[in-house]
């Protein structure tokens, strides 16, 4: 594993080229950097110096043996040479050592064109073998779980897939077992390798043993269509390739070093396997291909747009612009969410604008900090999180800091989750608690008293001290919180908790929050929030806003989009446009939520896929999604890249232009846009923060666009705690990575991921409630019963229920009624 | 004879302490205790000790290769002893369990260590429950544990089991396997001295080695640097196995001729003539014949074109067939290869086959300059030194006795001709 | 399921104390060999429940398990009988006495008698070679083998 960047030097010849890298370079990047490839199999850069595959023998001047270049630390003065005869023929010796069992069969194997093995051989290899012997039979084309498959004559044993297992995934589900030529790669007892990263295994895999299960023989890799873009599900923004093959998607691999260079920024190099095998939505049967009418007849997208248009004015001038509202998606572009709030408030007149159900207001009291910026932090802290399930490269990148950086890691949650093992200190308090839980870490960061909370929140004072004292004591801090996962005025006090990090002396500390949706973060940026106008402006800063957007600028608060529900029902929202959204499903409030969309004069549904909501709207607008519509987002770490389509679609528009269309139908002097950069453009002068994002800045590497203060922190202080009804339990809503919903259906090659509805119990409530693990059970609040399996475990304190949303099908959200509010259910058997 | 380790080898109970102790056991310890540890690292150092596991470095200088001011540290006694030939190290174990005790304790006080543990090779089960009782046993007089004989010294020893595999001999294999781990060889550098057990300096040596350190200390380095040669002091514990007599363990002064030492081990058998000999286990060259008066001692060896490795005298007569022995040998490394590194993993294998098919009357002529190079497309390019212990038989029998290979060849030819 | 019994408890509580206790892994070798002693064998289950007590994924349990020789992964007989066949003893034909024995036990080499008795396998260098030709039984060594011996000593396991 690299250690942090040194600072110092050395200066060496490699074949009489003059290098200077830093100390501790390897040889293999040493040469690299002036052009040399020296030939490796088991060396990856992000895995570290092993020298196993003896691939990059290289002569070293005053050193009797060939040594290996991916563990030789070069020096000062050192003379390597590559090409020298001895050099020569101990590579050649190496390779066909290699090739000696190692099937002839490239021309049906899917790695040839991009295999190392045969690009080395070719370049560095013999012509022919001397084995005279039948190559050694190995299994061929075993599943190694549903999404990958081995090939065990192709293997190497370079260790690369195991050793990623070990230092990457830190879960050793991947070894070594036996040895000698016996050796193997194997999960135990041949059990399925089913982790949450285990794709990554088949783009570091450098011959073709392991390969993607669903790009087997699919493909030749030169007729790829191959784009680098961004992956569409979570916070992250990993980059991804994206392979099509005459406009048919193929596959997803990591952008990394194989393939191009990784953004170190964001992922490292690594993608989950949502992101690599969880992208049959963009050829979904389910799709929508057409916008239509209420009468499920197909409209031209032009027809469509304008009568949405024309239909939501009428509205808006009939029964004034509180009548019309917008509620967007985290899943949105910044364009295509910048677009939608300008026509709602310039054309429409009205804030109400959201695309969330929880509180969070843009901006940040403290940095907002990148990812990379977690390597070289002192101390992450993460609160209400559960990266590994919400936005998991993230787990990848705070283990590798842990283990590798010295970087220490402090837990804060109501829930056991995979971060505990890693942490130095982990914390869990109550469900429902982490208001009282956050201010009185304020107040030991204060060196004030700490109350008790021992009964309240499950935890005591002396760990909150410790924590405090782990915070005081590291120079560098970075918060890591998840904004969805804070109940009522806990959203206020994080913003509290952080001020006071950022304010304690020779201090260093950023936040980064992971709200669910690939661009929450841009979505607030761009002001789909009905008290923020883009760029994080308040309603207050009204001659700001009337500088930038003019003076017919709505200034009154918009409705939020749980209040544009109960507006809705109540008759005083008439017409919704609802984009990239399922509120039936998603928004708490379960049959209430339907009734409250029918109740509507006018629904738009503005979607990629068939959902319970499009089967509510008075027209659908087709939108193209991820994979064939252009754009920007803006990641956890306030990173903005650009989304390149991987797919054409010529027949239907992509959605900012739909949006900008609809726009210059109600104003024709609004400017039209030729691509998605044009609108990018716009951003970037209208949006504060954004002046450095463009069309060339948004790519490579991508580039985090300027934080903002968040307007002024509310201390709240801590809320009385409520008192549980007899015998209920609080809910806690958790996320889990492989939900089976819109995106990931029946048909996706992760189904078997899918989980069945559980419900965590502690011990001690599931001893009185006289239920064991595996029991079925209704989990009940109100007329709503919901059917899980419980598990009894210590992933949560007593008094709660801990229950993930495994599919839409469960209907997990109908259960809750006011998220801000706490939901007590009864677990019955 | 000079008898230093196997002065009491065969006393009676010599594996108790009572009787360890009647014959001055632990005496050696309580002077040693009584002078500074590095006042012990420069003794060891002038005796001009080298490791006997089979590397042959000085053990004094890979004393003074710990890191410094970096503690703890950590001594590993490598009692893996796995190279064909050798059975010296079992013997001390088995009969003298004190004698290494006490050099551990030597070697942990002139290297500020405070916990050495006892890496013995799986099959030694009976040697480990005599080690463990000879522990206890020093722990019971105050020889180990805290402030040893009432100084401010401490040792814990423990013994380590471990559970077939050759390669674990390997120091750096051994220290992964003593860690829990796939007993395969680490990247060097660093060395132990420097990142060696749980990433700490740490001295490993061999049993032999340790036990060395006793009379090192007891004599003075001026007494034991008297004995042996320029370069090679001291005794040698000798494994003598294969076609002779009387095979056994004997000590032997550095600098006697081979030839005496088989004399010691009685001699060629009945009839039989010396075909052949391996003088340091079956990871070193073998020898013909007419090197039979080399002097045993590490240059004299290496000049002949051996080695003397880990002090295995493996003897042939005229009855024996160099290609078979070799067979047999490339076998064993083909089966102790962990796998990790691609020519030795392939290339044991390669050899093993080729050499099946010449010893089986399948050969072909070419099969010869084959072998050679794949030995060359081994030699110093695997990961560690098994790939170098695996091509030595195949090359030197290649050498010095071709004749047995182009026998079988001829045969092959006759056969082929036949059919 | 595998459990340790009590005897095995208390050795492992024997061995666990000689490492430092944020270096418990370096036991799984012990472990893996209480296991084997409780059990003739090393069961999947038995490897789950090491990989428990230190803290391993049983994957990697395994993949240390089976690069050794001494751990076996099936059931074998109640006295494994490992004859060297290393050079030393090669050169004093312990082929043949390993061919011997396989016929007086009337199994192939690698295999277990019907009785569940005994197993005979090959192995390399026990370091005896000196008193070659060798074998173990169990713990014990056998050196000097005849085939007079070897009738002996199987005899007296009967």
């Amino acid at each position: 594993m690299p250690k942090k960047t040194q600072t110092e030097t050395v200066t060496l010849t490699i074949d009489g080229k003059t290098v200077t890298v830093p100390k501790g370079t390897v040889a293999v990047d040493a040469a690299k950097t002036v052009g040399i490839d020296i030939p490796v199999f088991c060396y990856h850069e992000k895995l570290g110096p092993f020298g196993c595959c003896r691939m990059c023998l290289v002569e070293v001047e005053k050193m009797p043996k060939l040594a290996t270049a991916c563990t030789l630390a070069v020096g000062q003065d050192m003379v390597i040479n590559t090409e020298s005869q001895k050099a020569t023929k101990g590579r050649q010796g190496v390779l066909e050592f290699t090739l000696l069992n190692h099937p002839l069969d490239c021309p049906v194997c899917d790695k040839g064109g991009e295999c190392p093995l045969q690009d080395n051989t070719f370049a560095h290899g013999p012509d022919l073998t001397r084995t005279e012997f039948t190559r050694y039979n190995r299994d061929k084309a075993v599943p190694l779980s549903p999404v990958v498959t081995i090939d065990r004559e192709r293997c190497i044993a370079c260790q690369r897939c195991t050793r990623y297992s070990d230092i990457v995934e830190q879960e050793t589900a991947l070894v070594m077992v036996n040895r000698g030529f016996q050796n193997r790669v194997q999960t135990f007892q041949d059990r399925p390798y089913e982790t949450r990263f285990s794709g990554n295994v088949v783009d570091i895999c450098p011959v073709g043993a392991l390969t993607n299960t669903t790009y087997r023989f699919k493909s030749r890799i030169w007729d790829l269509d191959n784009a680098e873009t961004l992956c569409a599900h979570c916070g992250v923004n990993c980059n991804i390739v994206v392979g099509a093959r005459m406009n048919e998607f193929m596959r997803v691999q990591a952008k990394s070093g194989e393939n191009s260079q990784a953004n170190d920024a964001v992922d490292d190099g690594w993608i989950c396997d949502k992101g690599r095998f969880g992208y049959g939505f963009v050829e979904s049967a389910n799709r929508i291909l057409n916008c239509r009418n209420d009468k499920g007849e197909a409209l031209e997208a032009n027809d469509a747009l304008g009568q949405a248009a024309t239909q939501l004015k009428k509205i808006s001038d009939e029964h004034g612009p509180k009548s019309v509202g917008f509620i967007g998606s985290p899943y949105g572009t910044n364009e295509e969410l910048y677009l939608y709030q300008k026509l709602f408030r310039q054309q429409l007149k009205t804030n109400n604008i959201d695309f969330k159900t929880y509180k969070q207001a843009p901006g940040l009291p403290v940095d907002h900090y990148d990812v990379g910026d977690i390597e070289t932090s002192d101390l992450v802290l993460l609160i209400a999180s559960d990266p590994t399930e919400e936005a998991p490269v993230l787990d990848l990148r705070i283990k590798k800091s842990v283990s590798f950086f010295d970087v220490k890691l402090a837990v804060l949650n109501d829930q056991k989750t995979d971060m505990d093992k890693p942490a130095a200190l982990s914390l869990r308090y109550n469900v429902g608690s982490e208001a009282e839980t956050l201010s009185a870490l304020i107040d030991a960061l204060n060196d004030k008293k700490v109350r008790g909370l021992e009964k309240s929140a499950g935890i005591a004072p002396k760990l909150i001290k410790e924590l405090a004292a782990t915070i005081q004591g590291s120079e560098k801090v970075c918060v890591i919180y998840n904004p969805a996962a804070l109940n009522g005025v806990a959203s206020d006090t994080i913003l509290e908790l952080l001020q006071t990090i950022g304010g304690l002396p020779d201090k260093q500390c950023g936040a980064i929050p992971v709200a669910p949706g690939t661009n929450a973060v841009g979505a607030l940026d761009m002001g789909a929030h009905p008290n923020f106008y883009p760029g994080g402006l308040a309603l207050s800063e009204a001659e700001k806003i009337k500088s930038l957007w003019g003076d017919e600028s709505p200034l009154q608060p918009g409705f939020s989009a749980l209040e544009m529900i109960e507006k809705a029902a109540a008759g005083e929202l008439k017409a919704l446009v609802v984009f990239r959204a399922n509120p039936v499903v998603d928004f708490p409030g379960g049959s209430a939520v339907m009734e409250a969309l029918k109740n509507l004069d006018y629904l738009v549904v503005h979607d990629m896929l068939e959902t319970e909501t499009t089967q509510l709207a008075n027209l659908v607008l087709a939108s193209n999604g991820p994979g064939y519509d252009d754009g920007t987002t803006t990641n956890i770490g306030g990173r903005v890249q650009f989304r390149k389509r991987s797919l054409v679609r010529e027949d239907h528009p992509p959605d900012w232009m739909i949006i900008s269309r609809m726009i210059r139908s109600l104003d024709p002097e609004a400017p039209s846009y030729k691509n998605s950069f044009d609108a990018t453009d716009e951003i970037s002068k209208n949006v504060p923060g954004y002046e450095a994002i463009n069309k060339k800045s948004v790519k490579g590497m991508g580039l985090p666009r300027k934080g903002f203060a968040c307007s002024e922190v509310q201390g709240n202080g801590a809320p009385a705690a409520e008192k549980p009804e007899n015998g209920a339990l609080r809910l806690r809503v958790t996320n889990y990575l492989f939900a089976h919903d819109k995106i990931l259906d029946a048909s996706s090659p992760l189904a078997h991921q899918f989980k069945s509805s559980t419900v965590y119990l502690n011990a001690e409530d599931a001893k009185a409630l006289g239920i064991e693990t595996g029991g079925e059970v209704k989990v009940v609040s109100g007329d709503v019963a919901i059917d899980a399996v419980a598990e009894v475990s210590d992933r949560c304190n007593p008094g709660a229920a801990l229950m993930p949303r495994v599919s839409d099908e469960q209907g997990l959200m109908a259960l809750v009624k006011d998220p801000d509010a706490a939901t007590w259910v009864q677990v019955k058997k | 004879m000079t008898q230093l380790l196997f002065k009491h080898i065969n006393v009676e109970g010599m594996a108790s302490i009572d009787v360890y102790e009647k014959h001055g056991g632990y005496e050696t310890l309580k002077k040693a205790l009584k002078q500074k540890p590095e006042e012990i690292l420069e003794t060891v150092k002038a005796s001009g000790l080298r490791g006997r596991g089979g590397a042959g470095f000085p053990t004094g200088l890979k004393w003074s290769f710990l890191a410094k001011n970096v503690y703890p540290r950590y001594l590993v006694c490598n009692a893996d002893e796995s190279e064909p030939g050798t059975c010296k190290d079992r013997e001390l174990l088995l009969k003298n369990p004190h004698l290494l005790i006490e050099g551990m304790i030597i070697c942990a006080y002139a290297c500020e260590i405070e916990t050495g543990y006892n890496y013995m090779r799986g099959e030694f089960y009976d040697l480990c429950e005599i080690f463990d009782k000879a522990v206890e046993e020093a722990y019971d007089r105050g020889y180990l544990g805290k402030n040893i004989l009432k100084s401010k010294f401490n040792l814990d020893l423990h013994s380590h089991l471990g559970a077939g595999a050759y390669i674990c001999g390997e120091e750096s294999a051994l220290l992964n396997s003593l860690e829990g781990m796939r007993g395969e060889p680490r990247l060097k550098p660093p060395f132990p001295a420097v990142e060696g057990l749980y990433g700490k300096p740490t001295v490993v040596n061999n049993v032999e080695t340790l036990c060395a350190v006793v009379p090192v200390v007891e004599g003075g380095a001026k007494a034991y640097a008297a004995l042996g040669t320029e370069k090679s002091k001291g005794t040698k514990l000798v494994s003598v196995s294969g076609h002779v007599r009387n095979p056994g363990n004997f000590e032997v002064v550095l600098g006697t001729p081979t030839s005496e030492i088989i004399e010691m081990a009685g001699g060629m058998r009945e009839g039989r003539k010396l075909k052949a000999f391996i003088p340091g286990g079956s990871s070193v060259p073998m020898l013909p014949a007419d090197k039979v008066d080399t002097p045993y001692d590490y240059e004299s060896l290496q000049a002949a074109g051996s080695m003397l490795g880990s002090g295995a005298l493996i003897v042939m007569d005229d009855s024996a067939n160099v290609v078979k022995e070799t067979l047999r040998i490339a076998s064993f490394y083909m089966h102790e290869s962990c796998g990790k590194c691609t020519p030795c993993r392939e290339g044991t294998r390669w050899l093993h086959q080729i050499l099946g098919e010449i010893e089986s009357g399948r050969g072909k002529d070419e099969n010869i300059g084959l072998l050679q190079d794949i030995c060359d497309n081994m030699s110093f390019k695997c990961f560690c030194p098994l790939g170098d212990a695996a091509i030595a038989p195949v090359l030197s029998g290649i050498a010095n006795f071709r004749e047995d290979y182009e026998e079988l060849l001829s045969q092959a030819k006759a056969g082929v001709a036949a059919e | 399921m595998f459990a340790f019994s009590e005897t095995s408890e208390k050795e492992i509580e024997k061995q666990l104390v000689k490492y430092p206790p944020d270096r418990k892994k370096s036991a799984i070798l012990a472990l893996l060999r209480i296991a084997q002693q409780q059990n003739g064998y090393v069961s999947p289950e038995a490897m789950e429940e090491i990989g428990r007590r230190l803290d391993l994924s049983p994957a990697y349990v395994e993949g240390v398990c089976s690069f050794y020789t001494m751990y076996y992964t099936r059931p074998v007989g109640q006295y494994v009988i490992l004859f060297c066949i290393n050079v030393s003893c090669h050169l004093l034909n312990c082929d043949n006495l390993l061919e011997y024995t396989a016929k007086k036990l009337n199994i192939e080499v690698g295999g277990t008698t019907e009785d569940k008795k005994f197993t005979l396998l090959r192995e390399e260098c026990l370091a005896e070679c000196s008193r070659a030709p060798v074998m173990r039984i169990n713990n014990d060594y056998h050196v000097n083998l005849t085939p007079q011996k070897i009738d002996q000593i199987l005899d007296s396991l009967k």
